[in-house]
């Protein structure tokens, strides 16, 4: 393992501590050493709070979207693991603005679980939440069972939208209600190039070839659907791009905003190659991209590889996703 | 007298006290099919709660919700978050009261038992606990008074260890190891039996 760290075990705090160092107009820990980050004007007073958590290793998901018009706080785990109920309670009396929660995270066991029962002891003191589950990795399950889908890269745009309605004054029901079409409207994909390596295991989580690539794989490691020769950029865009509109139909008219992310590794020069097919293929269809988004927003270590995701837009949607917002990593 | 917030303590008490002692044999037990820890989960629950006991609120549902937060802020472990999912359930269920009937031990069993197979994601018949939550359920309807109940649970824990010690796990961790479970008691069903002797031996 080559990466530039002090000691595997402090490698979570040590991140935390120079991203609120880093970004103060931004981001606050809750307390000396929490691995619990808020906004740093938050609590804001009759504002629903909007708090999402999850394992590290993924920035700038969650900690990262903590900000004006985004969320109001996050509950960090170790790298890929959940966060403890307790941390989620934390996060959300920190971002409790009187006006209730709402919870948006990622359909893995741990998180779904412990944010069930940091929902349960919050709603014990009277604070009321609401929960969205991102399920949006088309490659984790099939369409029959889509509530079984893993939650990746998707997650942003229930962010941005929630986000946006939050601060527009919506109520939680409202915010809600936003914050799930936008999860409905999202799907995305994934290949992998090379493995990530969590620090505390020191060795990379899965062995692949020089040669060779894996379709569908998912952002800890996860297996996907195959593995196979290296393709040319076109060929994996197209085959990406296959599987999501087999998905999720985008015709004629339609507007949609399109996401080529990096798993960590991958240059923008890279992404910018793969958003040149799928520019020409939307445009051939007739679809119309809003907000086009290249870069890192979902990111798996130091993986190389690239995920795609498709936010099909009404016009209340695609209103939110323009509201201005802003954090260290995104600003619109 | 019914359930109340001082009665909690003293089972929660006993309960802690004997983890003490059914650490090593849990241990084992989990690690014959498992990473070998859910003794020194208990520990950690046990002097977690342990912690708390002497200033509960007269609320049982706000005593047993802080028992809750103790059990979270000590364990991330899965079999500790089982437990904190039960415990939750009975907790929003008697919110409110200061005492709570005996007679309703039935019903808590069977929130607790359908709270952790929605979150869990566990079904009656995977060889956990919730099986053991089950058969405590049966067991305990129409009971109303505390020796009776707690010893009804210690006969149904060990007749579903029994009835589900020649099956497979079919969940967690303990699924990878298949046929190899075969024969063997489930450690998540034990330490509940162990929790429920730590509170027949302290009556």
């Amino acid at each position: 393992m080559k990466k530039i760290l002090n000691d595997v075990y402090s490698y979570v705090d040590e991140m935390l501590v120079g991203l609120c160092a880093a970004h103060p107009e931004y981001y606050a820990q809750t307390a000396e050493g929490a691995r619990v980050i808020k906004r740093s004007d938050a609590p804001i007073k009759g504002k629903v709070g909007l708090v999402t958590g999850g394992g590290s290793g993924h920035l700038p998901v969650f900690t990262g979207y903590v900000g004006q018009g985004l969320l109001d706080a996050a509950a960090i785990g170790d790298v890929f693991a959940s966060p403890s109920a307790d941390q989620m309670v934390e996060a959300m009396r920190a971002a409790d603005g009187g006006a209730g929660i709402l919870c948006i995270y990622g359909n893995y066991g741990g998180d779904v679980m412990n944010f069930s029962m940091a929902r349960d002891l919050i709603e014990m003191e009277d604070i009321r939440t609401t929960a969205v589950v991102l399920a949006d990795d088309v490659a984790s399950a099939k369409a029959a069972e889509a509530e079984k889908r893993r939650g990746v890269a998707g997650l942003i745009y229930a962010y941005k939208v929630a986000g946006a309605a939050a601060d527009a004054g919506e109520n939680l029901d409202e915010v809600t209600r936003l914050a799930r079409k936008a999860a409905d409207s999202v799907r995305s994909i994934g290949a992998a190039l090379t493995s990530c390596t969590v620090p505390q295991a020191g060795k990379p989580t899965f062995q692949i070839g020089e040669t060779e690539m894996e379709m569908g794989m998912g952002i800890h490691g996860e297996p996907g659907v195959w593995r196979g020769p290296m393709r040319t950029a076109d060929k994996i865009a197209a085959e990406m791009m296959d599987t999501l509109l087999a998905d999720q139909r985008l015709a004629a008219g339609d507007r949609a905003s399109v996401l080529i992310n990096s798993l960590g590794a991958t240059p923008p020069e890279e992404l910018y190659i793969l958003y040149r097919y799928v520019k020409r293929r939307l445009d051939d269809l007739g679809v119309k991209i809003v907000m086009p988004l290249v870069g890192r927003y979902a990111t798996s270590m130091e993986m190389a590889g690239v995920s795609f995701t498709f936010c099909k837009l009404d016009e209340e949607l695609e209103r939110y996703l323009k509201a201005p917002a802003e954090c260290a990593f995104w600003k619109v | 007298m019914p359930l109340t917030s001082r009665e909690l303590a003293s089972g929660f008490a006993a309960i802690a006290a004997r983890m003490e002692v059914s650490a090593e044999e849990l241990n084992r037990l989990d690690a014959e099919i498992g990473d070998g820890d859910l003794g020194v989960t208990m520990v950690r629950i046990g002097r977690g709660v342990g912690d708390v006991l002497d200033d509960l609120p007269d609320d049982v549902g706000m005593a047993l919700t802080k028992c809750v937060q103790a059990i979270t802020k000590v364990s991330g472990s899965s079999y500790a978050t089982v437990v904190a999912i039960a415990l939750m359930s009975a907790a929003k269920a008697c919110k409110g009261r200061s005492e709570v009937p005996w007679s309703e031990m039935s019903a808590l069993l069977a929130g607790a038992c359908q709270a952790t197979m929605e979150r869990g994601k566990a079904a009656l018949g995977d060889k956990t606990v919730i099986d053991a939550l089950d058969a405590c359920r049966q067991a305990t309807a129409g009971l109303d008074e505390p020796a009776a109940i707690v010893a009804a649970m210690g006969r149904a824990v060990n007749e579903v260890l029994e009835r589900m010690r020649p099956q497979p796990c079919r969940i967690g961790r303990a699924r990878i190891f298949g046929d190899k479970t075969v024969g063997l008691d489930d450690p998540g069903m034990v330490a509940f039996r162990c929790m429920i002797e730590g509170i027949a031996g302290g009556k």
